[in-house]
């Protein structure tokens, strides 16, 4: 059972009709089609749908990186879909973590350097050395991207987005880039961070299996949401199979 | 800025430290420009105000054929005269026994006793005049030093037809000859020609003017230096029956024109040349800055996306082209200042001052540097405001392709472009799909090849000059000056002179040219009808004929009194019945140096009320050795003869001096030229191929060889530079009318010449600069890891 730092089943964030439209050229193609939903405190809450279904679009959104073209989102009450560029960039700051399917660390600093350029701006920041032991990386602070394997890059990215101590931890496709033990390795650190630190996991990914270790898993298809089902007993990281 | 992200900088400065050397060093050159010449400004400037105190340079000079001191003195009472002093000059032939060349000198006087005079003099070795002897002489300190002349020593001159000894008591130098030429020369020669200060009570005795001068120097009130004209003409006419010659504003004096000219130049100079440099680093840092920006678009949006606000990472983005700027600001600074000091010691060998030192101007440093950051600022900018106006989601995702489409180019080619080889359309569309980097190209090539232009064009004007003016114009192997006018029977006698193959009489008449409201004292040089030795000539260089009456006059002496072919002017000469006269000019001729007119010898004889008289002669020599020797030993001893000049030394002397400036100007031209085309191929090439390394590992992955694919880049570069340095030619060449302009005096005109070989020599220098670049680029190629571009990695 988990501890939320909320309360519990508290709405942290809410989607009404949202819906998102991209310009390309002529072309005008709607990758959100009306969608509404929550993200309860404490959850780990699992997106899945197949490619193009617009589930990065969503982590965007919700992490205030894309604003969304019809609809509102509400963040802890404030409707972030009126909120100015410099109170997107407050809200992202400190409130949400991101990890990138890619990692995106950037190639000039150390692992360490680049949790430390996450915990440099933040208000309320976790020991960066401490985040670092916590995704089992004590023995590679130092080393550059390019010395670290894919894992070992994706755990860089978990603990900067965990250090900056946020309430909402979004993951896009973090386990896309890896192979299957290091991507069982590194849901583990995502499953331990919501139970030991109680944060708040979206979890976006097109692999219906990873999303049995969520506490809920909402299926997109074509920009809307087709289904959304609870999972009672999530299932450890471990017995994860794809 | 939060300090992990100043560690990024620093590592991917270091990490482009390449490129980022190559555009500091576009910066370093101008910046080198400015500091440097605007430093050798203030060196002169300062130099020549402190010498000018120190000497209490005259404001005026008046030379006259002679007049009583009692007469000098009541020019006193011309308003804005406040001092005056009067002199007497002459030129005269110095006799060295172990040196036979022909050496003349100027003969001034100065008071017995030690006082302050307008022009002093600053004793350098030995001391002033003592009660000792009569006969005592200070020489100017560079003669002195070529000839092994000191205080203790002893010299002859021939003065008044008399050789007399003079005794040496110092060594000196006068702000009145900082730029110290001899009659007819354009630089200094120490050899041929120097001033010999003698007692005012000896020149008088020498020349037999006891009570009498004829020269004055008079300085002004600080109010009446802008109506200098106005003074002079109200002394003249107080002085007009004593013939004056010429009157001369200080802006006007001789060795002053060519200090102020230089020091002007220097002015202009350093701000022209700067402004080509900056401007290409800009544009160069531009494109740099912008590929940066763009390859890190996914960290800028990950910054974005962790909550970094607009002006860290806009900073961030900014320091990598103020690192370039400051780089280059302070690495310019610092060459600008050794430039600085290596251009003020060249600069006292052709000036001579007291005291020329070199000085750091904290304020042009400042300058240099500010105007290098604002560069790096305007570079940098554009890319790293493009990055902030992404949103985090848009960063993070690839780039969008370019635009694609058939371009401009190949609407307008048509069915020839599909006899292009594919290779051929990948350059030719890349060149017009990035236009700002390719207009960034041409640019720089276009500066580049007009830096080349102006200095071959330069070079190319001062030898046209030297062929023009003393191959030309004036043929002659020795000019002699007479004391007093003689008649023909003197010119009979010069013929019989040893080694003489061909003799042509000479009258010059000073005088003062009218038309209308304009005036201008100067001369005219009478010729005999076929003279071979003086001729005039059109700017095609076409011999002119003059003629039997009339006048030919230069076209600037025409410009300046408003005169064509054709019209009359008065001439009002200073000797004879000095009765104004109308003439016609007949013709105008072309010339670069001086203010010249000329007419046939027994008209202008005629004009002056006299029968034909000489006052100098044009002598063609046998060119032996051991002839020469003897003609100059023989002219020497002829009675009559002031000053004998050997053109021949003295073109070989410039010659010498002109073709040394040139290898310097064209070696500096050639340096800075080559960092602008070396720096922007460099920096365009590598970022395209950065930005292309995937294409360039699918070629090598198809078969290509690394040379084939250097060959694709080498296209581009090509036709950018080529194009570039085309329309670099035109601007080349305006860049030398402006130049030129900036040296148009009276005293020398550099003519705008264009050749062919300049233009052959800049396109060849700017294939030969783009394939030297090119080399930097195809190891580039040699060297990229082709598995890790296409991430076929395990």
């Amino acid at each position: 059972m988990r501890a939320p730092s909320e309360a519990p089943n508290a709405t942290l964030l809410k989607m009404e009709n949202v819906g998102r439209t991209f310009r390309m050229g002529e072309v005008a193609v709607e990758v959100l089609k009306g969608v509404s939903m929550e993200i309860v405190a404490g959850e780990v809450l699992a997106v899945v749908g197949p490619s193009g279904s617009g589930k990065s679009t969503i982590l965007n959104i919700i992490g205030g990186l894309d604003s969304p073209s019809m609809g509102q989102v509400w963040y802890r009450g404030r409707d972030l879909t009126r909120a100015s560029s410099g109170e997107l960039t407050r809200y992202r700051r400190d409130e949400i973590g991101f990890v990138f399917q890619f990692y995106n660390l950037v190639p000039n600093l150390t692992a360490r350097e680049n949790v430390l350029v996450s915990t440099e701006i933040s208000t309320n920041p976790l020991d960066v050395d401490h985040v670092l032991e916590m995704v089992g990386l004590t023995d590679r602070v130092d080393h550059f991207p390019a010395q670290l394997s894919g894992g070992e890059q994706q755990r860089v990215a978990i603990a900067r987005a965990v250090a900056k101590n946020p309430t909402l931890l979004l993951c896009d496709e973090p386990t896309g880039a890896l192979d299957f033990v290091t991507g069982k390795r590194v849901l583990r650190v995502l499953v331990d961070l919501n139970q030991q630190l109680d944060k708040t996991v979206v979890l976006i990914t097109h692999n219906s299996a990873l999303a049995q270790v969520a506490d809920r898993v909402i299926h997109l298809r074509s920009g809307a949401i087709a289904e959304i089902t609870e999972i009672e007993e999530p299932i450890a990281p471990e017995e994860v199979v794809w | 800025m939060v300090k992990v992200l100043h560690l990024k900088l620093v590592r991917e400065l270091y990490r482009s430290k390449g490129l980022l050397l190559l555009i500091s060093s576009i910066i370093a050159v101008g910046v080198t420009c400015f500091v440097a010449m605007q430093s050798a400004y203030h060196n002169l400037n300062e130099a020549k105000k402190r010498y000018y105190c120190q000497c209490r340079m005259a404001d005026f000079w008046i030379d006259l054929k002679k007049a009583p001191l009692s007469e000098l003195r009541g020019l006193h009472e011309i308003p804005g005269i406040t001092e005056l002093h009067t002199r007497i000059q002459f030129q005269a032939t110095v006799d060295l026994e172990d040196f036979v060349e022909p050496v003349n000198g100027m003969v001034l006087s100065l008071p017995d006793r030690r006082q302050q005079v307008i022009n002093g003099v600053v004793i350098r070795q030995g001391d002033y005049f003592t009660d000792r002897r009569r006969n005592e002489v200070i020489i100017s300190e560079k003669f002195a030093r070529t000839h092994n002349l000191y205080p203790g020593s002893s010299v002859h001159l021939l003065l008044n037809n008399r050789r007399q000894e003079l005794f040496v008591v110092g060594t000196a130098i006068g702000s009145e000859f900082t730029y110290l030429v001899g009659p007819g020369s354009l630089v200094p020669d120490a050899v041929h020609f120097g001033v010999f200060y003698v007692k005012r009570s000896f020149a008088e005795e020498v020349f037999d003017f006891e009570g009498a001068a004829n020269q004055i120097v008079g300085r002004l009130a600080p109010d009446a230096r802008d109506r200098v004209d106005e003074v002079l003409r109200s002394a003249e006419a107080r002085l007009d029956s004593y013939g004056v010659f010429a009157t001369t504003p200080l802006r006007r004096q001789l060795s002053n024109q060519f200090l102020s000219s230089e020091i002007d130049g220097l002015g202009a100079i350093a701000t022209v040349i700067p402004a080509i440099f900056l401007a290409v680093a800009a544009l160069v840092l531009n494109i740099l800055i912008n590929r940066m920006a763009r390859r890190q678009r996914v960290v800028v949006g990950t910054l974005k996306a962790l909550g970094y606000t607009d002006q860290p990472i806009f900073l961030h983005f900014l320091c990598y082209g103020l690192s370039v700027g400051v780089l280059g600001g302070v690495l310019g600074s610092g060459l600008g200042y050794l430039s600085s000091t290596g251009m003020t010691y060249v600069y006292q060998f052709y000036f001579e001052f007291p005291d020329l030192r070199s000085g750091f101007y904290w304020y042009t440093h400042a300058v240099g540097v500010s105007v290098s950051l604002l560069c790096a600022i305007l570079g940098s900018v554009h890319g790293s405001r493009a990055m902030l106006r992404m949103r985090p989601a848009e960063a993070m995702r690839p780039e969008p392709p370019r635009r694609g489409g058939v371009t401009g180019l190949e609407r307008l080619l048509g069915s020839a472009w599909k006899q292009l080889s594919a290779i051929w359309r990948m350059a030719l569309r890349s060149l017009f799909r990035h236009q700002f980097r390719t207009a960034t190209g041409v640019f720089a090539a276009m500066m580049g090849s007009g830096l080349l232009v102006t200095g071959f064009m330069m070079t190319e004007a001062q030898n046209f000059l030297l062929d023009f003016q003393f191959h030309r114009e004036a043929r002659s192997d020795i000019d002699l000056v007479f004391k007093d006018e003689q008649g023909p029977e003197a010119l009979a006698e010069v013929r019989r002179l040893p080694g003489v193959d061909h003799a042509e009489p000479l009258l010059t008449v000073a005088c003062t040219f009218v038309n209308g409201p304009y005036r201008r004292k100067s001369g005219v040089t009478g010729l005999q009808s076929d003279a071979r030795l003086t001729v005039p000539r059109n700017e095609a260089g076409e011999p002119i004929l003059v003629p039997q009456a009339g006048l030919v006059m230069t076209r600037r002496l025409a410009k300046i009194l408003h005169v064509t072919a054709g019209s009359k002017v008065t001439l009002i000469p200073v000797k004879g019945e000095r009765r104004p006269v109308d003439v016609v000019v007949a013709r105008v001729a072309d010339s670069y140096m001086g203010l010249a007119a000329y007419s046939n010898i027994e008209y202008l004889s005629q004009l002056v009320g006299e029968s034909l008289a000489v006052s100098g002669a044009q002598l063609l020599t046998n060119r032996r050795p051991d002839n020469l020797s003897r003609l100059y030993r023989e002219l020497k001893q002829l009675p009559g003869v002031q000053s004998i000049q050997s053109r021949r030394d003295m073109i070989e002397s410039l010659t010498e001096t002109l073709l040394m400036n040139q290898y310097v100007l064209i070696g500096v031209l050639v340096i800075f030229s080559g960092v602008i085309f070396f720096a922007s191929i460099v920096n365009a090439s590598l970022v395209n191929l950065a930005e292309r390394q995937r294409e360039v590992a699918t070629f090598r992955a198809l078969g290509y060889s690394q040379w084939q694919i250097g060959g694709m880049f080498l296209r581009e570069s090509l036709l950018t530079n080529l194009v570039g340095s085309l329309l670099g030619l035109p601007v080349g060449y305006g860049l030398t009318c402006l130049t030129s302009m900036l040296y148009d005096t009276d005293i020398i005109r550099l003519p705008v010449v264009a050749a062919n070989w300049v233009w052959l020599t800049t396109m060849s220098t700017a294939v030969v600069f783009a394939l030297l670049a090119h080399g930097v680029v195809q190891w580039s190629i040699l060297r990229m890891d082709y598995l890790e571009a296409l991430k076929v990695n395990e």
